[in-house]
């Protein structure tokens, strides 16, 4: 590999979030769906290995994006533990092993963590708190960028394996998330293990990433290599799925539906469905004659 | 802002003593020192910026570049003309992200004169574009200060009430050659509700000055190029809506975009209302943006239909200036050997080890940062990276 040399330096740093949501594994595992989570770590170390492959100067990240935290699995700051993880050492390239005992020794502590609060535990939410891991993903980008010695580019990019469902208390940190991550020129890539994600459409048509709904879990290998492993810039080149149309309608905060016109506060942009006096947000009461004023300027205009 | 007019003169101000706090590393370098300094001076930039004003985010805002002679001036680098320019597309950028639904224009003033380069629109692509065809045209003669905040009135003054209306001067000249009382000028200013603020890249102007405080703008002198920068950064941020601004509800639009070869029927080109005076084949397509109220086409968002005067958007569009409604507390500081763990101290977003002897902790999610992260998640992210992850905090922001 070393062979392949350019004359600039130039890394490309891969972050994957995994969505560890138990609930939604746990309904994969009951329905006897050949899509377990142990298959898809085991996919994602495919992924991963390949990518640091492709270049020496490859980086690598794997957040887990679970129900109530957000945490690093590779690299991690606690070593592995032999116990749980032994390879033989037969001469594999040390990084490929160290990715995939930290990524089982990380998840193990996750899921053990799970089970001793299982028994004093209120009922575990069905979705992931993504928005989190996207925002523990770019301050990590940002560390990497800030220590880039000159000379040297860095390209990040953010792909998110997910099953469960939108959380939709999170549409704040997430949007924040997804406009940083435009700005920071990072561009973010979904595929999609259950049913369609809008949060992510959007978040993907924003950024320039690609989003894939996997048709056949089996098939989940071949779409992570095929689709989500070359980098954006060499997409174009290549026969891809068609993009989705993203749906841009708001979803109005007074009753979440959603709406091609709508009443939208000029204090705080809340968005209503219909007029009403005050502002649920930020407490403004508007002006009765807000409406009376349109009638009248449109008698004017002819 | 009213603390700006006691302050007085900048050279009448004490000498700020910056060299005392400079310390050598072992290396004798003190290029860390400085680093450090400046950082800590950003943070408390960030503690100080208001907090949950109400912010008349539909704004208006006129940019009047001085092109008079005095911008060939090269205490900027290359020249005070280019150097400006440069910085403006930054502030273009900046202003659209931070917001989005608001509109912009461009006017420049040379021999007395004053020309409107760009109408207000909410498209930054078209006023950088404008921008970048700037640094090819000379600068003339002098500037009119009446005629271009006359300009810039003969649009303000048909904005709805609900949306804030301001000039931005950037001015190099000393002087200004007007046609009449630019003190009337100034009281119309004031009667329309158009906030005034100037920055100059010389000297101070009484002038300028008693404009900025008559209509409730700021008046800055740049020292240099990065003052330059901050001071225009300043002008980013929405202004605290002035009491006259009315607040009220405005009706929007929320398009979808129709893709090429949309299956429901076979759906014939038109032309866009965007490009319909262009004459050029641009925009004729299937595609576009259609307005839901009276169905006229775009290409770009946001844009008021001109057909129905219905304001358009995308959802995300205003998503993306809820960050000023809810911003994350600062982070208190602590001393890193004040914290009990075992182990080394980590930063709980970006993993990094924190050797500064100061660690930053959010007392919502009592993580841990370190003070990139600290900045990053204040200025840019607009997020807490611990809150973002936790529960039990999701109720907190969940009005939405
Ligand atoms: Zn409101
Ligand atoms: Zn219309
Ligand atoms: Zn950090
Ligand atoms: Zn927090």
């Amino acid at each position: 590999m070393d062979g392949i040399k350019t004359d600039k330096l130039e890394s490309s740093l891969l972050i994957v979030i995994l969505d560890t949501n138990p609930v939604w594994w746990g309904k994969k595992k009951i329905a006897q769906d050949p899509m377990t989570l142990s298959h898809c770590v085991d996919c994602l170390t495919v992924l991963a290995n390949s990518h640091l492959m492709v270049s020496h100067n490859n980086k690598l990240a794997v957040i887990a994006a679970h129900t109530d935290i957000s945490t690093f699995l590779y690299p991690s700051s606690q070593p592995a533990r032999p116990d749980i993880f032994k390879l033989p050492d037969d001469g594999q390239y040390e990084v490929f092993n160290s990715v995939e005992s930290q990524l089982r020794t990380q998840l193990k502590t996750l899921i053990e963590a799970d089970k001793a609060q299982v028994d004093y535990m209120e009922e575990q939410s069905s979705d992931s708190l993504l928005a989190g891991a996207m925002c523990m993903a770019l301050c990590y980008i940002h560390r990497l960028e800030k220590e880039c010695p000159i000379g040297e580019s860095l390209t990040a990019r953010i792909l998110i394996l997910k099953g469960s469902d939108d959380c939709p208390s999170q549409y704040m940190n997430f949007m924040n998330a997804v406009f940083t991550a435009q700005k920071q020129n990072v561009v973010i890539d979904a595929c999609i293990l259950d049913s369609e994600s809008g949060l992510l459409q959007q978040a993907c048509d924003i950024t320039g990433g690609t989003y894939l709904n996997i048709p056949q879990a089996q098939g989940l290998l071949q779409y992570l290599l095929w689709v989500f492993l070359p980098d954006p810039s060499s997409r174009s080149k290549m026969a891809l799925p068609p993009r989705a149309q993203v749906d841009y309608r708001a979803a109005c905060f007074c009753h979440r539906n959603l709406i091609e016109i709508g009443y939208v506060c000029s204090v705080c942009l809340s968005i209503y469905c219909s007029f009403s006096p005050i502002c649920s947000t930020c407490q403004t009461t508007f002006k009765i004659i807000g409406p009376q004023k349109l009638v009248k300027k449109k008698i004017k205009k002819p | 802002m009213a603390d700006d007019d006691d302050k007085g003169y900048r050279w009448e101000t004490e000498y700020e003593k910056t060299w005392e706090e400079l310390q050598e590393d072992e290396s004798g370098s003190l290029q860390a020192s400085v680093n450090d300094i400046l950082h800590r001076a950003k943070r408390r930039q960030l503690l100080e910026k208001v907090t949950n004003v109400r912010l008349g985010m539909m704004r208006h805002l006129f940019v009047v570049i001085d092109f008079s002679l005095a911008m060939a001036d090269q205490d900027l680098k290359p020249t005070r003309h280019l150097a400006t320019l440069k910085l403006l597309e930054y502030f273009v950028e900046e202003y659209f992200d931070q917001n989005p639904i608001s509109q912009l224009g461009i006017i420049i003033s040379l021999n007395k004169r004053a020309e409107k380069i760009t109408e207000l629109g909410g498209n930054p692509r078209r006023h950088i574009k404008a921008l970048q065809d700037l640094t090819s045209r000379a600068c003339q003669g002098e500037i009119s200060l009446q005629n271009s905040l006359e300009l810039a009135l003969s649009t303000l003054r048909h904005m709805p009430s609900h949306a804030s209306r301001e000039v931005l001067f950037l001015m190099g000249s000393l002087t200004t050659c007007d046609p009449g009382d630019v003190r009337e000028t100034v009281k119309s200013m004031v009667e329309a509700n158009v906030r005034c603020s100037v920055i100059g890249l010389s000297a101070e102007v009484r002038l300028c000055k008693t404009l900025a405080q008559h209509t409730g703008g700021s008046y800055g002198v740049i020292i240099d190029e990065s003052h330059f920068k901050d001071l225009l950064g300043q002008q980013v941020t929405p202004p605290p809506a002035s009491s006259q601004t009315e607040s009220s509800l405005i009706k929007m639009g929320f398009p979808h975009h129709a893709l090429v070869g949309d299956k429901d029927k076979e759906e014939k080109p038109s032309m866009c209302m965007c490009h319909l005076d262009s004459g050029t084949a641009q925009g004729f397509s299937t595609s576009g943006y259609f307005c839901p109220q009276c169905k006229s086409k775009y290409c770009e968002l946001p844009i008021e239909c001109r057909a129905c005067g219905l304001t358009l958007v995308s959802a995300p569009h205003l998503a993306r200036s809820y960050h000023h409604l809810f911003p994350p507390d600062s982070f208190r500081e602590l001393l890193t050997s004040d914290i009990i763990a075992d182990g080394p101290v980590c930063c709980y977003a970006c993993q990094v080890e924190i050797l500064d002897p100061h660690v930053y902790t959010c007392d919502k999610c009592e993580r841990h940062f370190c003070l990139d992260c600290d900045l990053f998640t204040h200025e840019v992210l607009h997020s807490c990276p611990g809150c973002a992850s936790s529960r039990s905090l999701q109720t907190v922001q969940a009005g939405l």
